[in-house]
């Protein structure tokens, strides 16, 4: 798998040897990593930065002091992050049966210390594909709905009418416009929203 | 109220008080009768005596007539001229005032001479003879049929003083030579010789008189009425030609309740008799009273006996069981019938403590006191399964001050019995999870506290190796990151050492615990726990400290655990069915042997099975147990903790059977 160079791996672990440990494995897999020694300073990062722009994913030790891992996971998942950020538990053994419970209601998955770290890695690279592909199609998404917002009133009703697949004399005859107008508006709503047929607007608008 | 509780009376008391009025009433009436028959009887001798006065008198009377009519007779002897007659007539009359008149008479009764008494005037002086000639033709015409004297009906005579008297003519024939010659005719006055024919004692305290056959009074003489009560006596006095009825009344004082001595002394006896039966009813009453306070006060006290829990139970000084309460009953099952039956052995003891229980009676009977604050001991119920009882006793003293036998009180503790040993197991199950609990926080602390720094060697080789197989890499900055993590590496590795260290320094800070006990205060420590768990097992306990044993340098609460340990397995060994004298031995004494006289041995010795030799070898091992329940862990624990004394932990088997666990620890030296 290809190594998501954009990505940031945020690891969250009160101990500092085995934060900076895991940064520095990270670093051999060229990971970048963004590094916190407990939950409230995580949480105020994301506080800043609501919606991250690039795919992440969250290392997460289960037994901190202070808010616990635990909290800090149901916290993510009452702000609906934790897809976008998938959440990899870091467990003693003793936290087993909590991590597996966490896992049951949506955390990526849990690893337990000590750790064969590569089998780590690699599962932090597959979370950082899911979150990827979420952040990529969130982002699409987005940018979608700026190039429909671009259109006029007249220009949506042409597109909404040229989707249903109608010839462009019976959209005129529809909208009460002339032909020549709506080829104008046409060519205008392909142009915002890049597309160059009316199938391909099909299947993007399908998207939303 | 007073009459309510009259009506409330039982149905006993009425019939007692009814008996009571029916002896009232019979004595009553016999007193009554008692009186009446007395004065009967007395009123009888009265009347007796009157009867034989009355007969008396009409043969008095009797006589007293045939003398005069000799003493006629005797006037014609020799052939009297008349004159001669009547001075011998005259003489006659002033010896007898009963006669008025004698004649002499012809047999044509013509008077030949006659004579009138000369105490009076002449009695026919005024009527004249001639009225009295047809009386006296009725006495002399009887006479001559009868050849003998004859008298006539009497006849009133009035007087010239306006009275008058009754008057009888008796008339008496003179024979000479078997023929009637002539006659005497002589007058009597029927008072006159009612006062001259009778004693004159008789007519002093009652009143005679001479009555005819339809009772026309005659002549009376005598006393008057003097009195109500009258007794009347009759007596027919016939003579030739006339009958008359000699009646006599005797007059009794005013009604006489007690008319003699005999009614007198039946009366008092009759009183003092009632007065007896009197005070008897009052005893009575009072027994009664008493007996109903009795009953009350005994009502009572059975009541009381009856709402005891406590069972109550008193024997003779023979050991027989003379009184159990209900609550002793429930207590034991047995009805009292069974419990009170003559046995030598109660039914609720159990058959295989009888012995001693016999011995513990014997030693009662024999008259020791038992303690005041009671005994334990086991009873067994009717249905077989025992239970421990509290028994209290106390000697049984009657009203004289004897001692008659033991009165014993029982209290049921099985419950107190189940509720301590309830509280023991959960306590013990509270500090084994406590146990256990710490055991696990520490393991998980650990764990965690040794996972971060492999966690970080872990990642930090892993990377190395990373980095090692890329060839992107210059060598220069290969060497740089490669020594950058062999340091982590070795930073990491240090801090894991410091945590299995300090693990170690948390064990040997205990060392620093150790203090001088005396032997006797482990085993007075560990003894409530033990004998708990013994009267449970029905182990007995028993405790040796050798004189003059030294103190014991130790950790004082790691070694009761020991003892305890120990003590709990020896028990556990003992509880088999066929192991039925369960005992306990702890002791402590010098250790023996060479180089050992700064030991001290402590054993707990059982008398269970023993141990088998597959035991043996894994008896040290940890989570070894042969136990449903156990850890495993006792044994080996208390190794640890012996030798961490630098004492040894031993087992060797005992004698018959059984087994001696021994433990040395270092006695405090004093220099």
């Amino acid at each position: 798998m290809q190594p998501v160079i954009d990505a940031c791996v945020f690891i969250v672990d009160d101990d500092a040897g085995v934060r900076e440990a895991l940064a520095w494995l990270l670093r051999t897999r060229r990971l970048p990593s963004q590094l916190f020694e407990g939950a409230n300073a995580f949480q105020a990062m994301i506080e800043a930065q609501p919606l991250p722009e690039q795919p992440c994913c969250l290392l997460l030790d289960v037994r901190m002091p202070g808010t616990s891992g635990l909290a800090l996971f149901d916290w993510l998942v009452g702000r609906g992050l934790h897809l976008a950020m998938p959440v990899i538990f870091l467990t003693g053994h003793a936290d087993v049966p909590t991590a597996v419970d966490a896992v049951k209601r949506g955390a990526f998955d849990f690893c337990e210390k000590p750790f064969s770290d590569n089998a780590l890695v690699d599962r932090i690279e597959q979370a950082l594909a899911q979150s990827t592909q979420i952040v990529r199609a969130r982002t699409e998404a987005v940018r979608l709905q700026g190039r429909l917002d671009e259109l006029t009133e007249r220009e949506r009703d042409v597109m909404r009418l040229v989707v249903e697949g109608l010839p462009n004399k019976l959209i005129a005859d529809q909208l009460d416009i002339s032909v020549r107008t709506v080829e104008v508006h046409r060519a205008r709503v392909f142009d915002k929203m890049e597309v160059k047929s009316a199938v391909e607007l099909a299947n993007l608008l399908r998207k939303i | 109220m007073v009459e309510d509780d009259r009506e409330d009376r039982p149905p006993s008391a009425r019939r007692r008080r009814q008996l009571w009025l029916l002896l009232v009433v019979l004595v009553g009436a016999l007193l009554v009768m008692l009186v009446w028959l007395a004065g009967r009887y007395e009123a009888s001798q009265v009347q007796d005596r009157l009867e034989r006065d009355t007969a008396d008198a009409v043969a008095d009377i009797r006589a007293a007539l045939t003398r005069n009519v000799q003493s006629f007779q005797a006037l014609h002897f020799n052939e009297p001229t008349p004159g001669a007659w009547a001075q011998e007539a005259i003489g006659l009359l002033r010896e007898h005032r009963e006669l008025v008149r004698i004649e002499w008479r012809d047999l044509q009764l013509g008077l030949k001479s006659h004579a009138d008494t000369p105490f009076r005037s002449p009695v026919f002086a005024r009527l004249g003879r001639e009225n009295a000639q047809s009386d006296v033709i009725q006495a002399c015409s009887t006479a001559r049929r009868y050849s003998g004297p004859a008298y006539s009906n009497s006849y009133f005579v009035s007087l010239s003083d306006g009275l008058g008297m009754e008057v009888v003519e008796v008339c008496l024939p003179l024979v000479t030579a078997g023929k009637i010659t002539g006659y005497v005719v002589a007058s009597y006055s029927l008072q006159e010789a009612l006062d001259e024919l009778l004693g004159r004692q008789l007519t002093r305290s009652q009143e005679v008189s001479f009555t005819e056959a339809d009772g026309t009074r005659l002549a009376v003489r005598g006393a008057g009425p003097r009195g109500n009560r009258v007794f009347t006596a009759q007596q027919l006095l016939d003579l030739p030609g006339i009958t008359f009825i000699l009646r006599m009344d005797s007059w009794r004082g005013a009604p006489d309740i007690f008319p003699n001595v005999l009614t007198a002394l039946v009366t008092a006896m009759s009183i003092a008799l009632i007065s007896v039966l009197a005070i008897l009813g009052k005893d009575m009453r009072r027994r009664l009273r008493a007996e109903r306070d009795l009953a009350d006060a005994f009502a009572f006290r059975k009541a009381m006996e009856d709402s005891l829990v406590t069972g109550l139970r008193a024997r003779d000084l023979h050991g027989q069981t003379t009184y159990v309460n209900p609550a002793f009953c429930q207590m034991v099952g047995f009805s009292a019938e069974e419990l009170l039956r003559q046995d030598a052995a109660a039914p609720y003891w159990p058959p295989e403590l009888l012995d001693e229980y016999q011995r513990r009676q014997a030693i009662r009977l024999a008259g020791s006191v038992p303690p005041r604050e009671g005994f334990e001991s086991v009873f067994m119920r009717k249905n077989g399964s025992l239970f421990p009882v509290l028994i209290i006793e106390a000697p049984l003293i009657n009203a004289q001050g004897v001692q008659t036998g033991w009165m014993s009180a029982f209290l049921d503790i099985s419950e107190q019995r189940r509720v301590e040993e309830l509280s023991r197991a959960s306590q013990e199950r509270l500090q084994a999870t406590a146990r256990l609990a710490t055991v696990g926080e520490m393991a998980s602390l650990l764990s965690h506290e040794l996972n971060q720094p492999l966690a970080a060697i872990a990642s930090y080789a892993t990377g190395s190796m990373n980095l090692l197989k890329d060839e992107h890499e210059s060598i220069q900055s290969l060497a740089r990151d490669i020594e950058v993590a062999m340091r982590r590496i070795a930073e990491q590795a240090e801090r894991a050492g410091k945590v299995i260290k300090s693990v170690h320094d948390f064990v040997r800070r205990r060392d620093q615990d150790r203090e001088a006990v005396a032997p006797q205060a482990l085993f007075d420590a560990v003894l409530p726990l033990v004998s708990l768990q013994a009267r449970k097992l029905s182990v007995r306990v028993h405790t040796r400290v050798d004189d003059n044993i030294p103190r014991v340098l130790c950790d004082r609460t790691m070694v009761e655990q020991v003892l305890l340990n120990l003590a709990r397995n020896g028990m556990q060994a003992m509880d088999l069915p066929e192991i039925v004298d369960r005992v306990l031995k702890m002791s402590v004494s010098r250790a023996a042997g060479r180089g050992q006289e700064r030991w001290l041995a402590f054993r707990v010795e059982d008398c269970g099975p023993g141990i088998s030799l597959e035991v043996q070898q894994q008896l040290f091992t940890p989570f070894f147990t042969t136990k449903a329940e156990g850890m495993g862990l006792g044994l080996s624990l208390c190794r640890t903790v012996i030798e961490q004394h630098g004492g040894a932990l031993v087992f060797e088997p005992n004698l018959p059977h059984g087994t001696v666990f021994t433990f040395t620890l270092p006695a405090l030296v004093v220099e």
